[in-house]
């Protein structure tokens, strides 16, 4: 045998190993209060923990070497890898548990553990502790490697799963839209949507549809998370250290920027079956689906993880088979149930859509609809449990009524002849003595705990805590009760109830913890007066927000937009992406106008300054544009206008030009077109606008625009002023293209008498020195050959439109140029 | 090398064919039975026993894990069982000569055709006095342990070779008697996509010219695939949708399915719509003849129509996944099996000749031994 391991062990070792790493930390909390002594992977799905399901849907796909990451509650984790079948010789999986540190928050500083764990030696498949899947991602690492052999930026493939979007997995409150290129499927955008306050739009960039004949954009793919990543993914997340969550991070940050130019790629999954436990609501649509067997082969009659034997009886029902079941004559089974071994179900009593767990009980005459009762859940009789989740252990007394969405946690004892109103939370007072000392402090300590949990959901927001939170936290529970909800629980009761999720004054909560957002993932609850009462006032508002986003963006920047919950959302159901971008544009904008100021104020080097910006491109995450816009206003800005003489004025802006114009390419992308743009809308907007064409000419001498960028520009018909709102504005437009049309004009000229540009070459210099002396004193030597080019265009341009002409000195100073050049050209 | 007999199903071999069982990355009842074949080969190569009782524990241990894993493979227990068999005749012959001759020869009475269905369990308690007594082979033996699997182990191999060869061969042998059955302008019935049958047909188009209509047995449509096969093969195809078949069998000649599994009484299980087929055909009176391998044959009985005794499928092939509306609200029940109730059936053509199916009893008889009916 041992001969024969070694072996085993040598030819595993020739061949790539394939990878997995799962997240077996949720992150948050929406399982509390389940989750207060277990972690969420912990929790059982038709009577096995998630992480078996996980375990399984790995090892169905061909892995052989798993890496879980364990942060709450570590030791059981552990534990249970240890006691599961998979330590076990002969199942083919290595499985290491990684404990990272309690201060890891997100997926992020998850995978920058792993990084530093170095524990990742090709590419590897990355899913939550929460999986069910019976996906064959074999195939998929396969294509992923097949794609990295001919694109090396091919970064990533995540798995999706189409359905329709109204299917009972995929998550409203969080789904994501995804653009794919239908010929690669690579994944060109991705764009998370919660589903409260409803999102109307998706932005897609302009370039993704410039670059990409045909793009898909889909509403309705289930992201499974899983995801085949290469070794340099960790390290990204090493380099990105601002990246929390996977998605509305990390893809969503590699696929905007231009920096990284990596790719991402979406599997669209055909065949199988993928589903994440992310809340409630999909613990039971998974539930149900595994019962309906959409989940085959890794149903409970067949390849049950947990290694159970359940018989499948007609209409889906599941019995366990070691005939430990008692189930009585008179009572009923429905469908889409499946019953753990050693249960008993009383007379009369229906258990329908539900499971149950091992030993559990349901009483004479009790319904239970539904439901899912953990390991030795005891029902008194006549009781009614409706879509809930009762934890293990848990004494239901008779006649009480357990309404929908009731999450109790194990241990909980209530009744008799309570009623639970609906979505109540429900877990166990601690031990006595516990509770006496608490309730020595409890008064004054009061507010600070309060706070103390606020600012934790607001970072952490993760349900599997650390113990002292925990306690903390129940400790809060339990100091706030109300005596007279508790008088309703039964007189046996030794349970105390969680408040309903609510928001804090000043607690900034993430959109997608958003208790309205986390109302659509949870267990029982249609959610129908969300979804009504919001559907109208966003058309209403609609046009509105769009208008004025920005202003939005200002006004919510400092605010907290959810003070008031529902009623502010509704009133302002602006675009919550477009506010968060558009303040981070404007934060952005003041840093780099910060960082220029200190560059131009110190006399720092170009070099530095571009790398300057662009880390701080990277750490905002905006567009080049943007950039380009602020080194441009920059710029302008900084050129002094000059009162007494034009000729000191063009030394003023050829010198910046000269010092500082090589920013403007270095900042991580050359797109001249899109300088000479942003220098006409800023020169329009300021009082600089008679300087344009200077500015202008001093980049065409510098080389950082030349003819073709400038003739582009002049095409374009925003360039003109279109699209301008302001009348004046659009006046300052039109005066800077038709600048812009001299120059060009001149550029033809050039082109067509380059003969005999050489001779005239001689008279111009000689011109232009009694230009310059003559009209206004062109005094710069650097500026001159095209300050002559310039001027005939502006000559015939100048006698079309007037207006021009009229307002500005600069035009005066064209005109009289002219002059000059008029006899220059005219021989 | 594991010398506990308990350690020996959790062998690494073992484990992951039971594993690939249980997820279904092993289907169809000829793979299966030559995976199992293959594992056994290498679990009794590897494994130490010193007399016989050790070693078909060893087997049967192996054997029951991996129907445990997939109870719907019948052929995995009918090839373990099948390997028994002949590990025990082998035995047989290498410890006793000519004795099992001499029993077997003996006279003729009421009490011996009672006993004659099982005429090893006659022999066994003979073998204890003889094996011992005389030949080379020794049981048991304290001075050195494993002499008794050295000498005994090349015959065993055989013997799995003999398994081997016949799940090899079984296409062959089934067909090569395929121009009895079907006449030239006869139109042929089938349904599904069985290896066997496709063999069997595609022999006896090389001697008659017949047409063949097959159904495209939804909902795995595997029907396309068979058609594509036969009419490739120069056969005169026509494919048709299920719900025509019993429109179509008052033209049909002859029914011939395939079957995965065929049970003790002569029913059996085959592809959905099999049932349908051969209903259809009873109604006209038209013959239908199975093919299928001995190794199909398993000693257990579906009397009670247990529902659970099929194979369900996901739903995916009926309802689509992105249908996210109907999900919620729609059962869908998708078997992967039918039923065949023996009455319905006219023969079964082997590759151990053509029986009818009140005659299966006799062949599993005569395949397996009765202790081994429950591993």
């Amino acid at each position: 045998m041992s001969s024969s391991a070694g072996k085993e062990k040598l030819i595993t070792d020739e061949e790539e190993v394939l990878q997995a790493v799962i997240l077996a930390d949720s992150f948050n909390k929406r399982f509390k209060p389940l989750t207060t002594h277990k972690p969420r992977c912990l929790l059982p799905i038709c009577n096995t923990p998630l992480l078996d399901w996980t375990f399984e849907s790995l090892a169905l796909a061909g892995v052989q070497e798993i890496f879980v990451i364990c942060r709450s509650h570590a030791e059981l984790v552990k534990a249970a890898i240890k006691n599961s079948k998979w330590s076990k010789p002969g199942t083919g999986l290595k499985i290491v548990p990684i404990v990272t540190a309690k201060e890891t928050f997100t997926p992020g500083d998850a995978m920058r553990d792993i990084y530093t764990h170095g524990i990742i030696t090709s590419d590897f498949v990355l899913v939550t502790g929460d999986l069910v899947s019976n996906i064959r991602i074999g195939e998929v690492v396969r294509q992923h490697k097949e794609r990295r052999k001919t694109d090396k930026d091919a970064m990533m493939t995540m798995v999706v799963k189409q359905s329709g979007v109204n299917h009972r997995t995929r998550s409203k409150g969080d789904s994501a839209v995804f653009v794919l290129d239908p010929e690669t499927s690579q994944c060109l955008h991705y764009e998370a949507v919660t589903g409260y306050p409803p999102k109307k739009y998706a932005r897609i960039p302009r370039e993704i549809l410039n670059e990409h004949p045909e793009v898909d954009i889909r509403n309705d793919l289930i992201d499974c998370s899983i995801d085949i990543c290469s070794v340099e993914v960790p390290s990204l997340f090493q380099d990105n250290f601002d990246y929390g969550d996977i998605r509305r991070d990390f893809v969503h940050g590699v696929l905007t920027s231009d920096l990284l130019m990596k790719n991402i790629y979406c599997y669209i999954a055909k065949e199988g079956y993928a589903a994440r436990v992310k809340d409630t609501r999909s613990f039971d649509s998974i539930s149900k689906d595994i019962l309906s067997r959409w989940t085959f082969p890794l149903v409970p009659d067949d390849n049950h993880p947990g290694g159970h034997s359940y018989e499948h009886l007609r209409g889906n029902k599941y019995i366990a088979k070691d005939n430990s079941v008692m189930l009585s004559r008179t009572c009923k089974i429905g469908n889409n149930t499946l019953i753990g071994s050693k249960s008993q179900i009383a007379d009369n009593a229906q258990v329908t859509a539900s499971v149950l767990g091992q030993r559990c009980t349901v009483g004479a005459g009790s319904i239970v609809r539904n439901s899912y009762l953990f390991d030795g859940v005891v029902i008194g009789p006549n009781c009614v449990v409706e879509h809930s989740i009762i934890g293990s252990g848990v004494q239901i007394k008779e006649r009480t009524r357990v309404e929908r969405g009731c999450l109790i946690a194990d241990g909980v004892v209530v009744g008799p002849h309570a009623r639970l109103a609906p979505f109540s939370r429900l877990s166990k007072r601690r031990s006595d003595g516990d509770e006496d000392d608490e309730d020595d402090d409890d008064d004054p300590e009061q507010a600070d705990e309060e706070d103390e949990e606020g600012n934790e959901s607001d970072d952490g927001d993760d349900e599997d805590e650390d113990e002292d939170e925990v306690d903390s936290e129940l400790e809060e529970v339990e100091a706030n009760q109300d005596a007279e909800a508790l008088a309703k629980l039964g007189s046996d009761t030794n349970a105390i109830i969680w408040p309903p999720p609510t928001v804090n004054e000043d607690e900034e909560v993430d959109e997608l913890e958003h208790p309205d957002n986390q109302r659509l993932m949870r267990i029982g609850d249609d959610a129908s007066d969300l979804v009504l009462s919001d559907a109208g006032s966003v058309t209403s508002s609609e046009s509105e927000s769009e208008s004025d986003s920005d202003s939005d963006g200002e006004r919510f920047q400092g605010s907290n937009p959810s003070s008031s919950t529902t009623s502010l959302l509704l009133s302002t159901p602006s675009n919550l992406v477009a506010q968060a971008d558009s303040a981070a544009t404007s934060e952005f904008q003041q840093e780099v106008k910060q960082s220029l100021d200190r560059a131009f104020a110190e006399g720092h080097s170009v070099d530095n300054a571009a790398v300057e910006l662009k880390t701080l491109r990277m750490a905002s995450n905006v567009s080049l544009r943007l950039v380009r816009d602020a080194v441009i206003a920059g710029i302008v800005s900084r050129i002094k206008i000059v009162e007494d003489g034009a000729i000191s004025q063009r030394k003023e802006i050829a010198s910046m030009i000269a010092r500082w114009g090589g920013l403007i390419d270095k900042i991580g992308g050359v797109d001249p077109v899109e300088t000479v743009e942003l220098l006409q809308e800023h020169c329009a907007s300021s009082d600089r606008l008679p300087l344009f064409g200077q500015i202008l000419a001093a980049l065409y001498q510098d080389d950082i625009v030349d003819e073709d960028d400038i003739r582009a520009w002049h095409a374009k018909p925003e360039s003109q002023g279109e699209g301008v709102k302001l009348t004046s504005l659009q006046e300052n437009y039109k005066k800077c293209w038709v600048t812009g049309a001299h120059m060009i004009k001149q550029f033809d000229e050039q082109d067509s008498d380059e003969e005999s540009e050489e001779e005239s070459e001689a008279d111009a210099d000689d011109d232009d020195d009694d230009d310059g002396d003559g009209e206004s004193g062109t005094g710069n030597p650097a500026v001159k050959p095209l300050e002559k080019e310039l001027n005939p265009s502006k000559d015939a341009s100048s006698s079309e439109e007037d207006s021009s002409e009229e307002t500005s000195n600069e035009g005066d100073e064209y005109s009289t140029g002219e002059d000059g050049s008029e006899q220059d050209d005219l021989p | 090398m594991a010398t506990d007999t308990s350690s020996i199903p959790n062998q690494r071999v073992v484990e992951t064919l039971a594993s690939r069982l249980r997820r279904r990355q092993v289907v169809g009842s000829h793979e299966t039975a030559l995976e199992t074949v293959l594992v056994l080969r290498q679990v009794i190569s590897k494994a130490r026993f010193s007399n016989i009782d050790q070693l078909v524990e060893i087997i049967r241990s192996v054997g029951r894990k991996l129907v445990e894993a997939q109870p719907k493979e019948h052929t995995v227990g009918n090839t373990v069982r099948k390997v028994l068999h002949h590990i025990r005749e082998e035995y047989h012959t290498a410890s006793q000569g000519t004795a099992v001759v001499s029993t077997s020869s003996n006279t003729l009475s009421i009490a011996r055709f009672v006993l004659q269905g099982q005429p090893r369990k006659q022999n066994v308690p003979q073998k204890g006095t003889l094996g011992e007594s005389h030949g080379t082979l020794k049981e048991n033996n304290p001075d050195d342990p494993d002499a008794f699997a050295r000498t005994l182990k090349p015959v065993l191999m055989e013997a799995i070779q003999d398994v081997l060869d016949e799940l090899e061969t079984v296409y062959d042998n089934i067909s090569k008697n395929a121009k009895d059955h079907i006449h030239s302008d006869e139109i042929i019935l089938t349904i599904g996509k069985s290896s066997t049958v496709e063999a069997f047909l595609k022999a006896a188009a090389a001697y008659r010219k017949y047409t063949v209509i097959i159904a495209d047995t939804a909902p795995s449509y595997s029907g396309h695939d068979m058609a594509q096969s036969l009419s490739s093969a120069g056969i005169s195809t026509v494919l048709v949708p299920d719900s025509s078949i019993y429109a179509l069998m008052s033209r049909i000649n002859k029914v011939i399915i395939g079957a995965h599994a065929i049970l003790a009484n002569g029913g059996m299980f085959a592809i959905t719509g099999s049932l349908l087929a051969a209903t259809a055909a009873r109604a006209h009176s038209t013959p239908v003849v199975v093919c299928a391998g001995q190794f199909k044959l398993t000693p257990q009985w579906n009397l009670y129509h247990e529902y659970g005794a099929l194979d369900f499928a996901d739903p995916s092939s009926v309802l689509g996944f992105e249908e996210g509306n109907l999900v919620d609200k729609v059962d869908v029940v998708n078997p992967y099996y039918d039923f065949v109730r023996p009455e319905l059936i006219d023969a079964f053509i082997t590759n151990d000749g053509d029986h009818p199916p009140s005659s299966v009893y006799r062949l599993i008889k005569e395949a397996y031994d009765d202790e081994d009916y429950e591993l």
